[in-house]
């Protein structure tokens, strides 16, 4: 397309070019011919003007000539009437025009001359026959004042009677005043030819006249190298025929106009020449004004082509921009469509398959209670009904959970809660959760803890809790029995000294996952679904609710996986270290500094003396028992705790474990670190003062085993607060508006031997308690939606009462509102604990306990 | 890019702002109505006229002696505020008049204002009074005394030159070297050396023209009196005709006669051939071996400026050595001229140690004035060494009765158009007799 709309501009962009150059060229032609039209009109008219020119001067010097030669007639009319003419004339002064005057009468040949000097008839040459009103004129020569003159002679005729003749000599000079002074300023050249002798008798002067070429014709051309024959013949032809000539010849490097202009019927020639450019001068100044305007012109249409130019591309640019941006936005908006469509899909398809995954366990529940009604006298068949119904009932409720963590998570409503944790608590919470469901599909599920330095961190472990959860029970759902499940939480390096970075791998060697489906595992309302996984139940909302936790966090989420090879995911979180904890303390106080690790796997030593360290207790680690007991045999014999690998230590039997015991004193306990229990341990559990440590080691476990190994009296405590947990012999306000609800719960507290009042709002139950004796009722039960007056209100109300038992009172809220920020609330609120429904029977009896214990 | 676009924008407007600017510029004024459009303004400068003489051969190169001489008129024209006119002339042929004898009629007839004039004309105008003293210009101060000397006449300083010109015999280095010849000091050298490159095929192995052999003849004449006689006595008993020119002439003239009659000299061709013209392209050509030339030949390139062979000048074989021949050439200014005080003032500057100054570094000559000296060509450093030994003939001397430079070259001629030695000498008495008559 854009190849077209290339060509299709390349195709426009030919002809305008091509027009263009046509237009130029006709410009150019256009203004090349009106010039050289103008030359040669200028041209014309100069040689017009220079011909006019040296036709004037030909007049003015013709003129000098006729008028010399009258006057000298009459000079020799007169003589007639003179008795002594000879006398007379010498009488005569030598004036600027005749320099000489002489009469040599008939029949002699000399005569005397005004100047005194003797003038023979022969030295002058008339054979030129050139005459000037009749009146023969001399060939040109050096005369006595050393200038150029020429003679004319008149013949005396007194009564028809040859007297003599009369010689009057004229100088060239006087021609000089005639001429004009710097002709075409001073460019051109303007010398006077005699034409018989081809001297040059008149010549420039000023500055640099004295070059050569002022001697005669041949020594002009010699000087302007005018070497052409021809020229010189046709020269010479025009010179014999008394003609002009005019001719162009570059002379000393200017294109130059030679004239020949011949005076007095060619005895002498007006010669010279001048340059071109000197008698062109207004042509060329025209041309050159005509290329100014030319170029001026151009340069503004350059100019004005460049505007246009420099526009359109703006406008060009501006318009691929806007097509950029339209495209980018058409793109935007079928990506929208696109994915619209896939959500409206997606959540057809949810919705087929909530619908489908809701009535499931609903008609389980309703088939059940159904069955319920009709074998209500089979006991063994109701347990087993309500059984289902429980199961079923549980699935339902799951299944909310995620879709409403969806929805809160994508609404952004999702606030972390961040509070210390441990490791220890975190992995043994998982492991307690997942082995179960993994054992139950005869899957190996393997714990491994490396390179963590804080055990002890903050963060929302619920959140965190929910992540591993997920991702486990994924990988146990989707790894067919018998196959293996690795969860691996490695320490990275650090990079703040206040974080602890973590990578948490979770990988299996179950079914995989398709590349197709990876590209959309994280988002909402997908399933893997094929053949196998269609057995699965699940809301495919678990992946996205991990990958937007693990986001909120701060983190990132990878996954690889390849179909029927397993799969592996990879979140990588950092969580804050804790400041100033007393994890040092606990080791102090029981003096403690000091312990030997025993394991065959030095990554597991290793980790133990890093977490110890931490906690201030130097470790000593050992691969082997022969090591270990060199250790214990060593002259330092200091160790104040032994940690012995379960699989190292028995064996050969629990032969090395008595040893080591031998080799410390009973107060040294001696923990076992197990990976599946205490199953087989039995008889080394009879050496004093020993204990069983679930792999992999975190310190905070191995604190509470010490803890609990140090004081046995905390068993038999705990089995009392067990036999504690019924609430016989309670009495409970409970503020319920839903009837239903009201008598579950009026029913299961009289299952547990207990009473309950219920009034309908928030309102009663203040009025309810206001009324109430003290010590009446042992805690109220709150919840929290109701008409008149919730159940924030009521408990606000409550503890604002002046009875002495207003702020005591146990207030469990128990509220549909389940989210965190509904808990934040009712603690705010004033109450003391938050119930989530459905209530959990056996959890509201733990709570009532605490609640009441604590009062 | 944006910015860049925003530049060339406002490039284009401003260029378009300023051809609006000139357009309108170029629309302004008009015809200017009521007021004279001719300027009547004449040249207030003074006409001075300079006769000289005139360039004949190869035009396109340039003349260094007349370009130096060109910028002292400039400089005359710029402080003086006048305009030299120049009137030049020189004689198509050996028929013409000759430049002197135009020289002459000119000044005799107050034709122009300055001429420069040859040693001949000098002496003869000015013992008829034509020219102007200029002993009292500024830069007649810084002359040398052997210019003074030389054109003083009747007590005037009626001539200045701006080069004090110094004839030698300009020889073909390569050539002596190719014959193992020495450069030659005395005749009898000298007559050698012809002899052996006349044995090796040199036809003529001296070029001369009609005007500078007298230069030869000078320097045997006048080599004694100069240099080691008392020459103020010996020129007073030649005024006073107690010594005859004739004795002083003669070995000179048997000398020159001698190398004609054996063909050293080709006394035919000598006698037609004008300065340069004639035998300088033989001599170019290295046809010739020596020829006889002015000091300034070897600095222009219209002479002997640029030649493809190594170039010395000499002085002239006498019984005393390589003897340099100064003839004393000058401006004058005539005694009767139109502008002869504007012409005065002209040649002060043309002569002062400034114009002088810029005029020798031009044309690479010894100046007249004591105040300016500049470095010779390497060509010319033998006759340099000579004259600066004041070892040198003076061809013109106007304490002599007899005009020398002009009767002698005359004389020589008579000798070239076939005169005997005798006769020649005969001239000289002649003179001699006319000069004790007046």
């Amino acid at each position: 397309m854009k190849k077209k709309q290339d060509k299709s501009r390349k195709n426009k962009a030919a002809p305008l070019l091509l027009f263009i150059i046509a237009v130029f060229c006709i410009l150019g032609t256009v203004v090349f011919s009106v010039a050289r039209k103008i030359s040669k009109e200028m041209s014309a008219s100069a040689i017009q003007n220079l011909s006019e020119s040296l036709e004037l001067m030909k007049g003015t010097i013709e003129a000098i000539l006729l008028k010399e030669a009258e006057f000298q007639q009459l000079m020799a009319q007169e003589l007639v009437n003179i008795d002594n003419p000879e006398e007379f004339i010498q009488t005569y002064n030598r004036n600027q025009t005749m320099v000489r005057i002489t009469l040599i009468l008939s029949g002699q040949t000399e005569g005397i001359s005004n100047t005194g000097e003797v003038l023979s008839e022969s030295e002058l040459d008339f054979s030129s026959g050139k005459m000037v009103d009749g009146l023969p004129i001399s060939q040109s020569y050096i005369n006595h004042m050393g200038t150029w003159a020429y003679s004319m002679k008149c013949p005396v005729v007194k009564d028809g009677k040859d007297m003599g003749t009369l010689y009057v000599e004229y100088i060239y000079d006087t021609f000089d005043k005639s001429l004009p002074d710097g002709f075409y300023n001073g460019r051109a050249y303007l010398y006077i030819m005699d034409a018989k002798s081809e001297r040059l008798v008149l010549k420039p002067k000023g500055m640099g006249e004295r070059s050569a070429g002022h001697l005669n014709l041949n020594d002009f051309y010699r000087a302007n190298n005018i070497w052409e024959q021809d020229l010189r013949e046709a020269v010479s032809e025009c010179v014999k025929n008394g003609e002009n000539i005019l001719f162009y010849h570059n002379i000393r490097g200017k294109n130059s106009l030679n004239y020949m202009w011949a005076l007095n019927e060619g005895s002498l020639y007006l010669i010279g020449y001048v340059p071109i450019e000197a008698i062109q001068q207004e042509g060329t100044t025209v041309n050159q004004n005509i290329l100014v305007v030319v170029l001026v012109m151009l340069t503004a249409f350059f100019l004005c082509c460049m505007l246009y130019y420099l526009n359109q591309r703006q406008q060009i640019k501006i318009r691929k921009e806007r097509e950029k941006e339209r495209e980018i936005h058409n793109q935007q908006l079928a990506e929208a469509l696109q994915a619209a469509q896939i959500a409206s899909n997606s959540k057809t398809t949810f919705l087929s398959n909530m619908s489908h995954d809701i009535r499931t366990p609903m008609n389980a529940v309703l088939g059940f209670t159904t069955l319920l009604s009709k074998d209500a006298e089979n006991v063994e068949k109701v347990r087993e009904y309500t059984k289902k119904i429980t199961a079923s009932g549980q699935h339902l409720l799951s299944l909310i959970n995620d879709i409403l963590d969806v929805s809160k998570i994508e609404s952004g409503k999702v606030v972390l809660t961040v509070e210390e944790f441990t490791l220890n608590d975190l992995v043994s919470s998982v492991d307690a959760i997942i082995r179960p469901m993994a054992r139950e599909k005869e899957q190996e599920f393997h714990v491994e803890v490396t390179g963590i330095q804080h055990e002890y961190l903050l963060g929302d472990k619920t959140r965190i809790n929910q992540i591993l959860i997920n991702l486990l029970s994924n990988a146990v759902k989707y790894t067919p029995e018998g196959g293996n499940i690795w969860f691996r939480m490695i320490g990275l390096k650090q990079r703040s000294s206040q974080y602890e970075h973590i990578r948490i791998e979770v990988e299996d060697n179950g079914y995989g996952m398709t590349p197709e489906y990876l590209k959309t595992i994280f988002d909402a309302f997908t399933r893997a679904e094929n053949s196998t996984t269609n057995k699965v139940q699940g809301t495919g909302l678990g992946m996205a609710i991990t990958k937007n936790i693990v986001e909120l966090m701060g983190g990132s989420i990878d996954v690889f996986s390849e179909v029927n090879k397993g799969s592996i995911f990879k979140v990588e979180l950092e969580f804050r270290i804790p400041e100033g904890h007393a994890n040092k303390k606990f080791w102090e106080e029981r003096g403690i500094s000091r312990i030997l690790a025993v394991d065959p796997d030095m990554e597991c030593c290793k980790n133990i003396q890093m977490l110890m360290k931490d906690a201030g207790v130097m470790a000593d680690i050992a691969s082997c028992p022969e090591d270990a007991m060199r250790f214990l045999d060593g002259k330092d014999k200091g160790y104040h705790m032994v940690l012995l690998d379960w699989n190292l230590a028995h064996m050969d039997g629990i032969q090395f474990i008595k040893k080591i015991r031998e080799a410390l004193p009973v107060a040294v306990p001696i923990l076992f670190l197990s990976d599946h229990g205490s199953e087989g341990m039995e008889e080394a559990l009879k050496i004093e003062n020993t204990g069983i440590l679930a792999k992999p080691f975190f310190v905070s476990a191995c604190k509470e085993k010490i803890a609990e190994m140090q004081s046995k009296s905390g068993e038999e405590d705990a089995l009392g607060d067990v036999k504690e947990e019924n609430l016989e012999g309670l009495y409970f306000l409970a503020a319920e508006d839903n009837m239903i609800n009201a008598e579950i719960l009026k029913e299961v507290l009289s299952m547990e031997k207990a009473g309950c009042e219920v009034v309908e709002n928030g309102q009663l139950a203040v009025e309810r308690f206001t009324s109430a004796k003290e010590d009446e009722f042992d805690a109220i039960l709150m919840d929290v939606q109701m008409p008149v007056m919730n159940g924030y209100e009521a408990t606000r109300a409550i503890r604002a009462l002046s009875r002495k038992d207003a702020g005591k009172i146990p207030i469990i809220a128990m509220t549909a509102n389940a989210f965190a920020e509904d808990e934040k609330a009712a603690l705010a609120a004033g109450m003391n604990v938050h119930l989530p429904k459905p209530i959990d029977i056996e959890l509201l009896k733990k709570v009532i306990r605490e609640c009441t214990r604590k009062e | 890019m944006k910015n860049r676009i925003k530049d060339l924008k406002k490039i284009a407007v401003v260029c378009l702002a300023v051809f609006a600017l000139f357009s309108m510029a170029a629309c302004a004024g008009g015809e200017e109505s009521g007021k004279n459009l001719l300027t009547n303004k004449e040249d207030d400068r003074k006409i001075v006229n300079m006769f000289s003489p005139m360039e004949k051969t190869q035009p396109d190169v340039e003349n260094v002696a007349r370009s130096a001489s060109d910028k002292t008129v400039i400089m005359a024209e710029e402080k003086q505020n006048v305009k030299m006119e120049y009137i030049t002339y020189t004689a198509e042929d050996y028929q013409d008049k000759t430049y002197d004898e135009v020289c002459l009629d000119r000044a005799r007839n107050n034709m122009d204002d300055i001429y420069l004039l040859n040693p001949d004309t000098i002496q003869a105008l000015g013992e008829e009074g034509r020219l102007m003293d200029l002993s009292g210009l500024d830069c007649a101060k810084n002359l040398r005394d052997v210019i003074k000397t030389a054109n003083t006449i009747d007590g005037k300083l009626v001539a200045i030159p701006q080069e004090v010109v110094a004839y030698g015999m300009f020889v073909n280095k390569d050539m002596f070297d190719e014959y193992d010849l020495e450069l030659p000091e005395t005749p009898e050298d000298f007559l050698e050396c012809c002899k052996v490159f006349k044995k090796n095929g040199i036809e003529t192995p001296v070029g001369a023209n009609r005007w500078w052999l007298e230069t030869f003849v000078l320097a045997q004449a006048y080599a004694d009196l100069y240099n080691g006689g008392d020459t103020e006595k010996e020129i007073a008993e030649l005024n006073s005709g107690k010594r005859k020119y004739s004795d002083y002439m003669r070995p000179g003239f048997e000398f020159l006669q001698e190398l004609i009659d054996k063909g050293y000299i080709d006394a035919k061709t000598a006698y037609t051939y004008e300065a340069i013209d004639g035998e300088g392209p033989d001599f170019m050509a290295q046809k010739t071996p020596i020829v006889i030339a002015y000091w300034g030949a070897a600095n222009t390139d219209t002479a002997y400026g640029d030649t493809k062979f190594e170039l010395q000048v000499i002085g002239f074989p006498t019984k005393r050595g390589q003897m340099p021949v100064l003839p004393m050439t000058g401006f004058a200014v005539g005694a009767n001229a139109e502008h002869a005080e504007d012409a005065m003032r002209a040649l002060d500057t043309m002569l002062s140690d400034e114009a002088l100054q810029v005029y020798t570094e031009t044309n690479k000559v010894i100046s007249p004035s004591k105040n300016v000296e500049v470095d010779c060509v390497p060509a010319l450093k033998p006759l340099n060494d000579k004259i600066k030994e004041n070892v040198y003939v003076l061809a013109t001397n106007a304490s002599m009765k007899v005009e020398q430079w002009g009767n002698t070259c005359l004389i020589v001629r008579n000798l070239l158009n076939g005169a005997t030695v005798d006769e020649c000498m005969e001239e000289f008495d002649k003179l001699q007799e006319e000069s004790l008559k007046k």
